[in-house]
């Protein structure tokens, strides 16, 4: 456990005694992800032709709900010093389970709307058991997170691989991908308004003008984000969090439930890995296991860590890996449009995860 | 006493494993090249065959991910637990499995490469790779080819595409990505970009956007793969460009061919996974019993299928979905 990060993230005091100067370089250092981010939009604006539109901002964070909730996931794992491997497999697996489970309701009959909603239950109800394996494997057995969840993190893959048989999940109600790509506004200037669905007589030939405003996505993800931010920033849960991660034994003392907390941790991650999982039913029309060279957990802790969160624990904030899975994201999405071979970016997104922790132990006091 | 033993323990060492190869099934150990339905559905064609002549058939674990670092242990283990006759291989790197290949070879195993190869593939000129009996697999590059072409008469000979590949070092992309660029150069399609997913269907949505957002006028994607393809075909779902942009897709599983059948896929090459394999076992076991009388076709090249919304229905293309 880091000693400057003992007590919860926003209770250090400013030394200096507040010089403008100070303040403001001390508000970059705190935000730099958020400033890189900024900046990142700007360049890539000049560099990469359409960069700058509605439309591409749309579609990056439209696509990026299944890594903003796993980030989310992994933050409250990295804040009480742990860590969670096992996310990205378990959102492969409930994403086959959620599938299959339709399937097998459509075969027995079932039509439409229960399908759906039976489908993602049982897999969101699934997805808590994982999650609670790890945090008992971890609190009562003492195995060291990094273990308990690679542990997890083997079996997961292989019972969705074992379910799906290696295939992806098809024959879904058609009405997934409908809801998971849906946009509450749909535009055609001078032509059509549309609410929450294209309208009947939608031109076809005039498909590629048509502007399809705010996707079900952002409003769910917001939701889910900002949730889980109170529930971080307010109230007990998240103090015992932060104090877990700032130091084990003090929280101890202290008289926090610590192991009864880190089991509700590790099954709050797992239970947003299912939902993302759930998640990718929707936005693909198909259940999906996950390939191993995703690197789905790797790229959360990434984004955590970009987002100024500490792996020795005490810190992070939801917004601040929200922000890094954006800043992934923007990365990878700016350097494409503008024309950057793919194997650079490979080199580029490597040199910013080393930029990230290497500001965070240079100006560890600044978080 | 002492010269019986000796001599029953020479006969014991000479005999055993000649009597075991002569009499028993030939042993057969078939090593995929990763976990994906392709090689799947190979599988099921090894043990169909395996079974109707009678061999004795040990699938190796199949690799979690694709290369060499995953394969090679795997393979090394399999190899060492058993003893076996002929091993079909999905090599997962034209050099990385030359030295591992030759020294299973050297010890007695005959190998017959599927889907992917050593080398450049062609076992029938002086080489240090030209042991393997075979190669059976795709031509990989006329695929690429004959797709661009496809793919030029459905968006009518002009225009930008873009290709969502998958993984860089493998050569059977490599085949089809070059095949594509030079089918596509000939069509008179321009081609704008290759983007690598590395099979994360995730990363081949993303990138497939972007090239959207970059090129807004692309009319067609060729995915080199399922994983390019599903990500490929539901960028432009995400997109809303369904119909606007076609999209030609490699490998004929199930979804993708559900996918046609609704409009969002256009072209849907079928490879016949499970008839390399049944060759494979076929060839394979053929030399195994006769050594100096068979000879084997150093490749053998089984085509592929073209699935078009006309023809998904015809009763006679339905072998071809791998399942």
């Amino acid at each position: 456990m880091s000693p400057w990060a003992a007590a919860p993230a926003g209770a250090t005091t400013d030394p200096s005694g507040g010089f403008l100067s100070w303040r403001v370089g001390r508000a970059v250092a705190r935000n730099w992800a958020a400033c890189f981010l900024l900046a990142m939009l700007v360049v890539f604006s000049f560099t990469g032709r359409n960069f700058l539109s509605f439309v591409n901002f749309q579609n990056v964070v439209h696509l990026q709900t299944l890594p903003l909730l796993l980030a989310a996931a992994e933050t409250f794992v990295i804040i009480t010093g742990g860590i969670d491997l096992s996310i990205g497999f378990v959102a492969g697996l409930a994403s086959v389970t959620a599938a299959k489970l339709m399937q097998l309701l459509l075969s027995a009959g079932l039509q439409g709307g229960g399908v759906i909603a039976l489908g993602t239950a049982g897999a969101l109800l699934l997805s808590l058991l994982p999650g609670l394996v790890n945090g008992l494997v971890i609190t009562r057995f003492k195995v060291p997170p990094f273990i308990a969840t690679l542990g997890m993190w083997g079996i997961a893959n292989g019972v969705a691989l074992k379910l799906c048989q290696g295939f992806p999940v098809a024959d879904l109600p058609g009405a997934l991908p409908r809801i998971g790509n849906g946009y509450l506004l749909y535009l055609l200037p001078g032509r059509f308004v549309s609410f929450l669905d294209r309208p009947v007589d939608f031109p076809e030939a005039r498909i590629r003008e048509v502007w399809r405003i705010i996707p079900f996505s952002l409003p769910f993800v917001l939701l889910v984000l900002g949730s889980l931010a109170f529930l971080l920033r307010r109230g007990r849960f998240g103090r015992h969090t932060y104090a877990i991660g700032g130091s084990m034994d003090a929280a101890i003392r202290a008289g926090i439930d610590v192991d009864g907390h880190l089991v509700r941790i590790y099954v709050l991650a797992s239970a947003l890995a299912g939902l993302a999982g759930v998640f990718n039913v929707f936005q693909t029309g198909i259940g999906n296991y996950t390939t191993f060279s995703s690197m789905y957990e790797l790229f959360a802790v990434a984004a955590v860590v970009i987002g100024g969160a500490s792996l020795s624990g005490g810190k992070g904030r939801i917004l601040g890996s929200a922000v890094g899975v954006l800043v992934l994201a923007f990365l990878e999405n700016g350097l494409a449009i503008s024309g950057v071979q793919p194997f650079y970016r490979y080199i580029l997104v490597g040199v910013l995860l080393v930029v990230a922790v290497v500001i965070d132990k240079l100006f560890p006091d600044l978080f | 006493m002492r010269r019986l033993l000796v001599a029953s323990l020479l006969v014991l060492c000479a005999g055993l494993p000649g009597v075991s190869r002569a009499a028993g099934k030939p042993k057969i150990l078939f090593m995929p090249g990763v976990a994906d339905p392709f090689y799947f559905t190979m599988e099921k064609g090894i043990k169909a065959k395996a079974a109707e002549i009678g061999a004795d058939l040990t699938v190796a674990e199949y690799p979690k991910s694709w290369g060499p670092d995953a394969q090679v242990p795997i393979l090394q283990a399999a190899i060492a637990a058993g003893k076996y006759d002929l091993l079909l291989i999905a090599p997962t790197s034209t050099d990385a499995l030359k030295a591992p290949l030759k020294g299973i070879y050297d010890k007695g195993v005959e190998i017959i490469t599927v889907d992917t190869f050593i080398g450049d593939g062609d076992y029938s000129k002086p080489s240090d790779y030209n042991f393997p009996l075979s190669y059976i697999g795709s031509d990989n590059e006329l695929g690429g080819k004959q797709m661009a072409q496809q793919l030029a008469k459905l968006v009518g000979g002009k225009g930008k595409v873009f290709v969502e590949a998958t993984n860089p070092d493998a050569s059977s992309v490599q085949g089809r990505v070059k095949g594509f660029k030079a089918g596509a150069a000939e069509s008179g399609l321009q081609l704008v970009g290759v983007e690598w997913c590395q099979d994360v269907q995730q990363k081949a949505q993303e990138q497939t956007l972007a090239a959207l957002q970059k090129d807004k006028d692309i009319v067609g994607i060729f995915g080199t793969n399922v994983f390019s393809a599903q990500g490929s075909y539901q960028a432009v779902v995400n997109a809303g460009l369904t119909g606007a942009v076609k999209i030609a897709s490699w490998d004929a599983t199930k979804e993708l061919i559900g996918a046609l059948k609704k409009g969002q896929v256009d072209l849907v090459l079928a490879q016949k996974p499970a008839e390399m394999g049944s060759l494979a076992v076929d060839w394979g076991v053929k030399y195994l019993k006769d050594k100096k009388g068979v000879k084997v076709p150093k490749k053998v090249i089984p085509g592929f299928e073209f699935f078009t919304k006309a023809n998904v229905d015809d009763p006679k293309m339905q072998q071809f979905i791998y399942q």
